[in-house]
């Protein structure tokens, strides 16, 4: 025989009457998701270049900018843009569209744990940071000639990380609060924009003082300024970890309410 | 009707009569999933145990949403190899009925147990315990067919090879569909690979919500051989559908529910005949013979439902 089970859970129910059912491990089934989600991202290849191509083409667009701000500032704004379109385009718009199509249903009514449907299309997001962050660190030390040491990449690569997910929680925050997939897009583009536009143009003082503080402690403003401080560590100091606690902040204050008010289904 | 028959016949051969109407591809797809693991010892054919018990115990259930009471103390059992229909007009509480049987929703009251497992309480083993075919079945779009079985396999602990998957695949006249995405076939060809999917672990329950909406005459017919296979063989199945001829041909037994409420149940053949008499199903026939649809509208009035 080709086809085996492959289950480990024997339990003898309570019920005399239940049958021993096996389900598979939490592990194996979520494994097997990862592998469908990563599959699905790489046949959808030309939004993932997108989200790449963007924050690349401004990082080399800027190159004129380096020796007037910084090396550490332009990359970190354009790893803040990177990020931005991965949670808010990404994550959120195919979140949506499955939800939508009643992908997410289909799967509720297997014996998938549900905490295994989610996080493993968080993990392809983390993935998508990880390779957002390497090419822009690649292209900023090809193109632009910005060169760090090796331990404020390393310290870099975590803190995109961890900003990465005030994206992806703000993303579910929008999937859960709309339920509509069409508004959902339409939503997740136009805080995709406002964020860019306010907090790049804020951060070169075009918008005004009162704006620029707003700005410096915004989901942009705050992320930007903990990349920015971690590509160079001997500038980290109270406001950075100012920063790094709104940060934390912002995950937590968006995934709690992301979590709580997501539905599983789309409004029709 | 109970039919001694098992869900899992390689263990139970000795004990199972003919099965005529069972075509022996089909059968290889069937008696795939069930093995002993060497590892962990386990026959998933210890359900054969529970025979004469029903599988599917629905008692007083209650759904609420908000101030709307959409189900009201439904409770009916399926038994194995019994296919049972939940016919009713549009929003007369069917969807609700079986959303909170596939765990979709929670119920405000009352129990659900499926193969014995509560499907609130032990809700992943109650899952696995199912087979549901939904009624707009939607699947990745980006993966293939092929992978979409071996997904779905997967998630309920069953490994498919490349051989085997189009073995299944021959099995319902798809040979040439393992690359294809799903969105690509034909709605007669969707719904035989949600069959597939629905039953890939050989579930003792089969949820079908309209199965056979969309399909041409000759779809349909064979979907129902596949139905009728699966409950020869000791599945318990529960359908709903809206089509009166479908009920008749292939149900063992039917509830028709209205407003929330069962306002009856029994084999089709007997609510027409409690029901001959009944002055609102005779001046609901057209034919001059009183059918399933008559006595279906004669009970629950001829008003169109939103």
């Amino acid at each position: 025989m080709s086809s085996t089970m492959t289950s480990t859970a024997i339990p003898a129910s309570a019920n005399p009457v239940a049958p021993a059912i096996s389900l598979a491990p939490a592990t194996s089934v979520f494994t097997s998701l990862l592998r469908a989600d990563l599959t699905t991202q790489w046949r959808n290849r030309r939004a993932s270049i997108m989200v790449i191509l963007i924050p690349s083409i401004i990082l080399i667009s800027w190159k004129g900018l380096v020796e007037k701000f910084g090396g550490a500032f332009v990359l970190s704004n354009c790893i803040t843009v990177g990020l931005n379109a991965i949670g808010l385009m990404g994550y959120t718009n195919s979140i949506a569209r499955d939800r939508d199509k009643g992908i997410f249903q289909r799967l509720r009514i297997t014996p998938a744990p549900r905490w295994t449907i989610m996080v493993s299309r968080l993990t392809v997001q983390l993935l998508m940071i990880v390779m957002v962050t390497i090419v822009l660190f690649i292209v900023g030390y090809q193109v632009d000639n910005i060169h760090m040491q090796a331990s404020a990449y390393a310290l870099t690569f975590c803190a995109a990380i961890v900003s990465g997910a005030v994206y992806l929680s703000l993303g579910q925050t929008i999937v859960g609060l709309i339920r509509n997939a069409e508004t959902v897009n339409v939503t997740t583009r136009l805080v995709f924009f406002l964020f860019i536009m306010t907090g790049m143009f804020a951060s070169f003082g075009a918008l005004g003082q009162i704006v620029s503080d707003i700005a410096k402690w915004s989901p942009y403003g705050a992320v930007q300024r903990i990349l920015a401080d971690s590509l160079n560590p001997g500038a980290w100091k109270a406001q950075s970890n100012m920063a790094l606690l709104a940060t934390i902040g912002y995950i937590l204050v968006f995934s709690i309410i992301g979590i709580r008010k997501f539905q599983w289904q789309s409004s029709k | 009707m109970a039919h001694k028959m098992s869900v899992f016949p390689k263990i139970m051969k000795s004990h199972s009569p003919p099965r005529p109407t069972r075509s022996p591809a089909f059968s290889r797809l069937m008696t795939a999933a069930p093995l002993f693991h060497p590892r962990y010892g386990f026959i998933l054919a210890s359900m054969s145990t529970t025979f004469d018990k029903p599988v599917l115990q629905v008692d007083r259930l209650d759904v609420r949403y908000g101030n709307f009471q959409a189900v009201k103390q439904v409770s009916f059992q399926v038994k194995p190899g019994e296919i049972f229909g939940l016919l009713g007009p549009n929003g007369a509480g069917k969807t609700s009925t079986l959303s909170a049987v596939e765990g979709l929703l929670t119920p405000t009251a009352g129990a659900i147990t499926v193969a014995g497992y509560d499907s609130q309480r032990e809700a992943l083993y109650a899952r696995a315990s199912m087979g549901v075919q939904l009624q707009s079945t939607s699947f990745q779009p980006e993966l293939t067919i092929t992978e979409i079985i071996r997904l779905y396999a997967a998630i309920h602990g069953v490994t498919l090879s490349k051989d085997r998957i189009n073995s299944i695949l021959d099995d319902i006249k798809l040979q040439d569909a393992g690359a294809k995405r799903f969105g690509q076939l034909s709605g007669g060809q969707q719904q035989r690979v949600s069959l597939v999917i629905a039953t890939i672990h050989n579930p003792p329950l089969l949820l079908m919500d309209e199965p056979t909406t969309g399909l041409d005459p000759q779809s349909r017919r064979k979907l129902w051989e596949r139905i009728e296979a699966m409950r020869a063989k000791g599945h318990a199945i529960l359908i709903t559908t809206h089509s009166m001829e479908e009920a008749e041909s292939i149900c063992d037994r039917i509830a028709i529910i209205d407003h929330g409420q069962i306002i009856t149940t029994d084999t089709p053949q007997a609510i027409i005949d409690d029901n001959r008499d009944n002055p609102e199903v005779i001046r609901a026939s057209r034919k001059g013979r009183i059918t399933l649809e008559d006595v279906f509208i004669g009970l629950t009035g001829d008003a169109i439902r939103s």
